[in-house]
């Protein structure tokens, strides 16, 4: 039987591996990802910034220079608004953090190595029901008549249904966290799967407790899966306006809201000033987190 | 050219073809038939679980495409985007739009000759002079049809609270302390407050549905003190929360549409009320109107087939009978009783007669889609979001 590399073989078919050499035009497929960031983000991006600063017209806007739509973000309700969905999201993550850290700690410590993915993965099944559907369903849970109140009120914990757990900015906090707990498990795993068993191994025959091994030693080096996490928590929490339209209190609002708001009232420049300000927001924590935990680590396994 | 050479160029060129023939007919529409109207419309407007009732009784096809009732989705589609060629007719709020899209000319003026059943529009609509006449008209020229119109009220949880109320006090009162709800839209929440600070004394304000901005500043201060007192559970936003907010019991009582009330009273079996308020209500009226590239292209004659079956009793009267709306127009109650059969008339006619006392208050206030300051009530409605 002869052996036919793809070269000697190619014949006819040169075209195809003239295509696909090193130094052929094929090469250029590897640009395609990168033309389509450029279109598809770095565009839109710069368009942003640039009608952000348009007149406003009645139903579209004109190209021109004006920071109106920015006094009428940060001279107005809007601020507030956007202030408070920071203090939320911050709230969130935190939570997020509190629950979902340990979990991924348990998961990557204590389950056999062949249950460890799929643990994981039973995270995402929430995921597979809408997001409408999951936020709606909270609200027969969490209402004064609910299945919560009804349980406390049944076992004799309280007298009266709690009603700060709907329609409130903890029930926005809860609709988060419930939405977003995976990324902090997925992210919380990862950052573990790098670190080796030696690490924990070490602590426990130097004698550190449960602890101190976990802030002194396992948080660290999760830190940047822990940021990673922070992010992508962070982002939505401001940017997803199902939350507090479904579960927030009388006229909540996050940074998403303010922008559909305005699209809604045909203020587009104010729409694009509000998201160069989210954009900046990003930005900024972005590079917080790079000076503080190095986030090209993010991708890296643990060294 | 061997086998495999011409099975895969026609491979490719069959795909190619096929692919091209379904982007051409995505990004060109097909030229629909003049007795086709390409009908861009809120779900609202089809009182029947699909629209072969509809084109039977109009004699006319309809491509129905469903369309939100945000007024921005009908901007920006017919005034930006390509709403006009991809769409002969389409509705929205009267009293705003109509405006907004014949000043840019958008939508065709109509011949309300060429509508007989226009004679059974009410007087408010149909005389040049009357109050809701802005509603369809732009220029005192007619451009839409009103198809479906109501006298958004209080629906309150009789079951709950043991009586019945006839004012926007108890919306405000602060006995029922976070147990209320109002619709998370500047429009209808700041013109109900406005109406009942007016005729409570509380504020004097000239014109409810275009206020100034002392008065703008005055009602939404009204709102932020009474949020900040924890007197409303939540706004809400669209129809199913509403019904859910109701039929759960979760408010009281709360400012929202007719047909929400009638949904969560079935809902939840319990009296729930839609209510007539001594001070007054937002009246609206929900049009239908024709592009220009339509009429230029032969489709007005279904339009007006369209317009004179929304303005039958046969359409008035199922609206009625589904969502509690019907447009403001004559015949009803005969056609009821003449058609027994089909309608629990003894019912419609109670909603009718609540409908007509909540029309004759004194103190109502017309929708306005584009009030003279617009930016100054989004200004301080994002506050009271805020607050």
């Amino acid at each position: 039987m002869t052996v036919v590399t793809p070269r000697e073989g190619a014949g006819d078919g040169s075209l195809w591996q003239r295509l696909v050499a090193d130094d052929g035009p094929g090469r250029l497929l590897f640009y395609l990802p990168a033309v389509f960031m450029t279109v598809f983000f770095l565009v839109p991006l710069a368009l942003t910034l640039v009608w952000s600063v348009f007149e406003r017209t009645m139903f579209w806007m004109e190209p021109g220079f004006t920071l109106a739509a920015y006094g009428d973000f940060f001279l107005s309700g809007r601020l507030d608004s956007f202030l408070n969905s920071v203090q939320s999201g911050l709230v969130t993550v935190l939570v997020a953090f509190a629950l979902g850290f340990p979990i991924a700690v348990f998961v990557r410590r204590s389950l056999p190595v062949a249950a460890q993915h799929k643990a994981v993965l039973l995270f995402i099944l929430p995921f597979m029901i809408s997001e409408v559907i999951r936020l709606f369903s909270l609200r027969p849970v969490l209402g004064r008549n609910g299945i919560v109140n009804d349980a406390l009120i049944g076992i004799g914990l309280i007298d009266l249904p709690l009603d700060w757990l709907l329609f409130t900015p903890a029930a926005v906090v809860i609709g988060e966290v419930m939405s977003f707990l995976p990324f902090m498990v997925f992210c919380g795993f990862l950052a573990m799967e790098g670190v080796p068993d030696y690490v924990f191994e070490l602590c426990s025959d130097l004698g550190s407790g449960v602890v101190r091994t976990f802030v002194r030693v396992i948080v660290p080096l999760a830190a940047p899966g822990i940021f990673a996490a922070t992010v992508f928590i962070f982002v939505n929490s401001l940017g997803l306006f199902l939350v507090p339209d479904l579960l927030g209190g009388p006229g909540a609002a996050n940074a998403g809201t303010l922008v559909v708001n305005a699209i809604a009232a045909l203020d587009f420049p104010l729409a694009m000033a509000i998201a160069a300000v989210m954009v900046a927001l990003m930005v900024g924590l972005l590079l917080i987190g790079h000076r503080l935990f190095d986030i090209t680590k993010i991708l890296q396994p643990y060294r | 050219m061997n086998q495999s050479e011409f099975t895969r160029r026609l491979l490719l060129q069959g795909t190619a073809g096929l692919l091209g023939t379904a982007a051409l007919a995505r990004v060109v529409p097909a030229q629909a038939a003049t007795d086709e109207l390409r009908l861009w419309a809120a779900p609202i407007m089809r009182p029947f679980d699909t629209w072969a009732p509809f084109e039977e009784k109009a004699g006319i096809k309809l491509a129905w495409s469903p369309k939100s009732a945000s007024a921005d989705e009908a901007l920006s589609k017919m005034m930006v985007g390509d709403g006009r060629k991809l769409y002969d007719a389409f509705t929205d709020n009267g009293g705003g739009m109509e405006d907004a899209m014949a000043e840019n000319g958008v939508i065709a003026e109509l011949d309300t000759a060429r509508i007989p059943n226009w004679n059974l529009l009410r007087d408010e609509v149909r005389d040049p002079n009357g109050e809701a006449a802005h509603s369809i008209r732009y220029k005192d020229k007619v451009y839409a049809v009103p198809y479906i119109a109501n006298a958004d009220s209080l629906a309150y949880n009789k079951s709950m609270l043991g009586q019945d109320y006839n004012s926007w006090e108890a919306l405000f009162d602060p006995e029922f302390k976070g147990r209320t709800a109002m619709q998370n839209d500047f429009g209808p929440t700041m013109t109900v407050t406005a109406i009942y600070l007016h005729d409570s004394g509380k504020m004097s304000i000239k014109n409810r549905s275009d206020m100034q901005p002392d008065e703008i500043q005055g009602v939404a201060e009204f709102l932020i003190e009474k949020k900040k007192a924890g007197q409303f559970r939540t706004f809400w936003n669209g129809f199913q929360q509403g019904v859910d907010l109701l039929a759960s019991g979760e408010v009281a009582m709360m400012s929202c549409w007719e047909p929400i009330q009638r949904v969560a009273a079935k809902k939840s079996g319990q009296d729930i009320v839609y209510g007539t308020m001594k001070e007054g209500h937002q009246v609206w009226n929900n049009i239908v109107m024709l592009t220009k590239d339509a009429a230029a292209a032969g489709k007005d004659a279904a339009f007006y087939k369209l317009a004179e079956t929304v303005l039958s009793p046969w359409y008035t009267t199922r609206q009625l009978s589904r969502f509690g709306f019907a447009s403001l127009t004559t015949g009803m109650v005969d056609y009821l009783e003449a058609n027994a059969a089909d309608f629990d008339v003894a019912d419609l006619k109670e909603t009718l007669k609540r409908k007509e006392q909540r029309y004759a208050v004194a103190g109502n206030a017309w929708q306005n889609v584009y009030p003279t300051h617009l930016r100054t009530y989004q200004e301080w409605w994002s506050r009271v979001q805020a607050a």
